[in-house]
């Protein structure tokens, strides 16, 4: 038995050693790559498209790689049309909702492994493909008359390194929403006054919190950066360091703490995500918030909620900066560097992109990025017997006219959001104070830069 | 044809010359599958992650990173919320294990002693186990749930008074919400292995303690406990290596949060690699908690061994 022991660890040891030893002559035989160059700051000069190629291609197969799942296909149903008008075909090759769509982006970017043509893109996620050289510059595909209808701050949104790079299919931005069945309130004009007002809003007895926002994730960290840009803040200088904790950032965070202390929030508002928020808006559980467009047939939908035509719609508050809020993303189609029908993609893109999908899209509720079809789409809720109907739409053309505004342009957002959002959650539990919070995340966020290559 | 040798303890060998090349290729030859199979699927992944723990890989600097030594295990060694999530995971395991002993080694004694009806109680203790932990961690999520949670609804009846405790924010009843899943799911485990190890255990002693008059608590401390000793260890060591990578229940529950609040081992794993795309990092803290994994495994499984001899 004590023999056998001995030889076991012999040869553990030795196979020890030569695991060791392999390690170390892989670790060592890589050689060292030359250190990520800094990409050049968003504000590089935006790109301006050239002549769009002429020829179109016909009998090729276009592969695709896109969201699904809801509203999200009914502006498939037009590929039809297009495969029949060019001769042409489109196969998904991948479909799946936002998260699951970026995470087979990201890892079949860094892999190598695209062998699609199109890919659904984002405004905050595609800064990522960029990075990872999976993006093929659209300027040369798109010509400026083309790109005319398009409202222009959501364009201007992918264009970074001189480049165009997503074309927009829609957009959602964030909005006010505030119940009217609860007092004589209104919109409130300015962070303060959202404060003040969640506060009396706030009524314990009837199970009413004043606010509440979705409390993790790139959601909160999202709402921070509204409010903190409303409040003159910036995210970074121009040397690309957090300048996440200047006073902006500390009375942006100072006034999520402050709410959440007067329980003017749910207790479990750090657990909340999109649907949470909603729903308890929905519930009548709550008497202002900031949350998107989309839901809005939801609210209206008295089978589904307690607060139909019971609240009203507002631009977003400004800060101390004179500034509205608006956190906006928009969706968008890409081509992908390796795609072997780069004509047939950009032409599948120009049809889902049209005047077509627009009002295909417009019709569910969805906001579309063409001023033409808002047009439209305005015109015919002016019809609608609820006036909040126009004013929403209104609003919306107007926030992203003048609002929209995406977190910087880099493929840094997510996991930099990842690194600030605990410690967001940390300053709105207490547990740290606003200023040391966003001392630790701006020294956090600093870091992340470095590594980056920043 | 060569009669079998004798081995010095007796079994028999195959007649073949030990220093023959055909007699030390052949169990090479033989084991070289199962050696390719592991060295694929456990040795080649394992040295690739050590590999990136020693650069800057990142997602989206996948094909421009470099090594960079110990960077990652010096950043990992100064955060404090590593630090934090393995001690919590440390007391997470010891709690977790230590109740769902102290309780399964009560209701499998109580259930060796039932003579009718055990068959039935078993299978109904068992059903826990057959929920996927995901599912126990909705479950939970919802039953501590401030606004419409079972347990706020409960203590509103019972008080006549509006209750919501948010049980999964605050410190510590997030870690206890976590624990009481963790234990609920998994105490059934504890009960069916010290049963069987009560069960199996022979009559004659107890009965010989009957005769010299040994009280029930004497019987069970004096053989009982020594003699299902090498089931405690094995019921517990398995455990207690479930429990060092626990992640499903807390990853619906809680996810580590807020704030960190409830960040074990693994969820803040998921954090580094996967949310915040350092790949190199979170294969540097895997690394870290595989080695602490391996040397509490060794100890544990040299106690098990210990007991066996000491059983026997």
């Amino acid at each position: 038995m004590s023999e056998e022991k001995k030889i076991s660890r012999r040869n553990f040891l030795r196979i020890g050693g030569l695991v060791g030893g392999a390690a170390a002559l892989a670790a060592c035989a890589q050689p060292a790559a030359p250190a990520a160059q800094a990409p050049a700051a968003t504000t590089a000069p935006a790109a301006e498209p050239t002549k769009a190629p002429e020829a179109k291609p016909a009998g090729v197969t276009v592969k695709v790689h896109a969201i699904s799942g809801g509203s999200y296909d009914e502006l498939y149903k037009i590929i039809p049309e297009w495969e029949a008008k060019t001769g042409n075909k489109a196969e998904f090759v991948f479909k799946g909702n936002g998260f699951e769509t970026d995470k087979r982006l990201v890892q079949d970017f860094a892999a190598g492994t695209v062998d699609y043509d199109v890919c659904w893109d984002h405004s905050s996620f595609f800064s990522q493909y960029v990075k990872a050289d999976g993006l093929e510059p659209l300027e040369g595909y798109w010509t400026a008359e083309e790109l005319k209808d398009f409202i222009p701050r959501l364009v201007d949104a992918t264009r970074t390194d001189g480049h165009l790079w997503v074309m927009p299919r829609h957009y959602d931005i964030s909005c006010t929403h505030f119940r009217t069945d609860l007092g004589d309130y209104k919109a409130p004009e300015t962070w303060d006054q959202f404060k003040e007002q969640a506060l009396k809003m706030t009524d314990a007895g009837a199970g009413v919190y004043g606010t509440q926002f979705a409390g993790k994730e790139e959601a909160l960290t999202g709402r921070f950066y509204e409010v903190m840009t409303a409040e003159g803040g910036q995210l970074f200088n121009d040397k690309w360091e957090s300048t996440i904790n200047s006073p902006a950032g500390v009375k942006a965070a100072t006034m999520f703490a402050d709410l959440y202390k007067a329980k003017a929030m749910p207790a479990e508002m750090t657990n909340f995500l999109w649907e949470d928020v909603a729903k308890n808006f929905a519930n009548g559980l709550i008497g202002q918030y900031t949350e998107w467009f989309g839901w809005y047939g939801f609210f209206q939908d008295p089978a589904n909620s307690k607060v139909a035509e019971k609240f009203d719609l507002a631009r977003q508050p400004k800060g101390d900066g004179n500034i509205h809020s608006g956190w906006a993303g928009h969706h968008g189609f890409s081509i992908t560097k390796a795609a072997k029908e780069k004509l047939g993609a950009a032409d599948l893109i120009k049809h889902l992109t049209s005047v077509e999908g627009n009002r295909v899209e417009g019709k569910t509720g969805i906001l579309v990025s063409r001023q033409s079809v808002w047009e439209e789409l305005i015109k015919e809720a002016e019809s609608s017997s609820r006036p909040l109907d126009k004013k929403r739409l209104e609003l919306a053309l107007l926030e992203a006219q003048e609002d929209f505004k995406t977190p910087p342009l880099i493929a840094e957002w997510l996991p930099m959001s990842n690194v600030f959002y605990p410690i967001m959650q940390k300053i709105i539990l207490g547990d740290v104070t606003a200023q040391a919070g966003l001392d630790d995340a701006a020294a956090q966020i600093n870091k992340l830069m470095k590594d980056a290559g920043y | 044809m060569t009669a079998p040798a004798l081995t010095n303890n007796g079994a028999t060998a195959r007649a073949r010359p030990r220093g023959s090349a055909d007699g030390r290729l052949m169990p090479v030859l033989l084991l070289l599958p199962g050696i390719i199979v592991l060295v694929a699927v456990i040795g080649f992944p394992m040295l690739y992650s050590l590999y990136l723990s020693l650069t800057n890989f990142t997602l989206t600097t996948a094909r421009n990173f470099h090594f960079v030594g110990l960077e990652q295990y010096i950043t990992l060694a100064q955060d404090p919320i590593f630090w934090q999530a393995f001690g919590r995971t440390v007391l997470f395991m010891t709690l977790a294990v230590n109740i769902e002993f102290a309780i399964g080694l009560v209701i499998a004694q109580m259930m060796a002693k039932a003579i009718r009806g055990r068959g039935g109680l078993r299978t109904i203790l068992m059903m826990p186990m057959m929920f996927a932990p995901i599912l126990v961690g909705f479950m939970f999520k919802w039953v501590f749930n401030a606004e419409v949670g079972l347990v706020n609804s409960f203590l509103s009846t019972i008080t006549g008074q509006i209750v919501t405790i948010p049980w999964l924010i605050q410190v510590p009843l997030g870690f206890i919400s976590l624990l009481v899943a963790e234990i609920w799911m998994s105490t059934p485990f504890m009960v069916i292995i010290l049963e069987a190890g009560i069960l199996s255990l022979p009559t004659e002693p107890f009965e010989a303690a009957e005769v010299d008059g040994a009280s029930g608590w004497q019987k069970f401390r004096m053989l009982t406990l020594p003699m299902i000793m090498p089931f405690i260890y094995t019921a517990m060591a398995i455990r207690s290596l479930d429990l060092a990578r626990a992640y499903d229940v807390v990853r619906i529950m809680t996810n580590g949060g807020p704030g960190n609040r409830t960040e074990l081992i693994w969820t803040y794993v998921n954090t580094l690699a996967f949310q915040r795309q350092n790949y190199a990092l979170g294969s540097a803290m895997s690394y870290v908690t595989v080695v602490i994994s391996f040397l509490f495994t060794w100890y544990l499984f040299r106690n098990v061994m210990k007991s066996r001899w000491e059983g026997k």
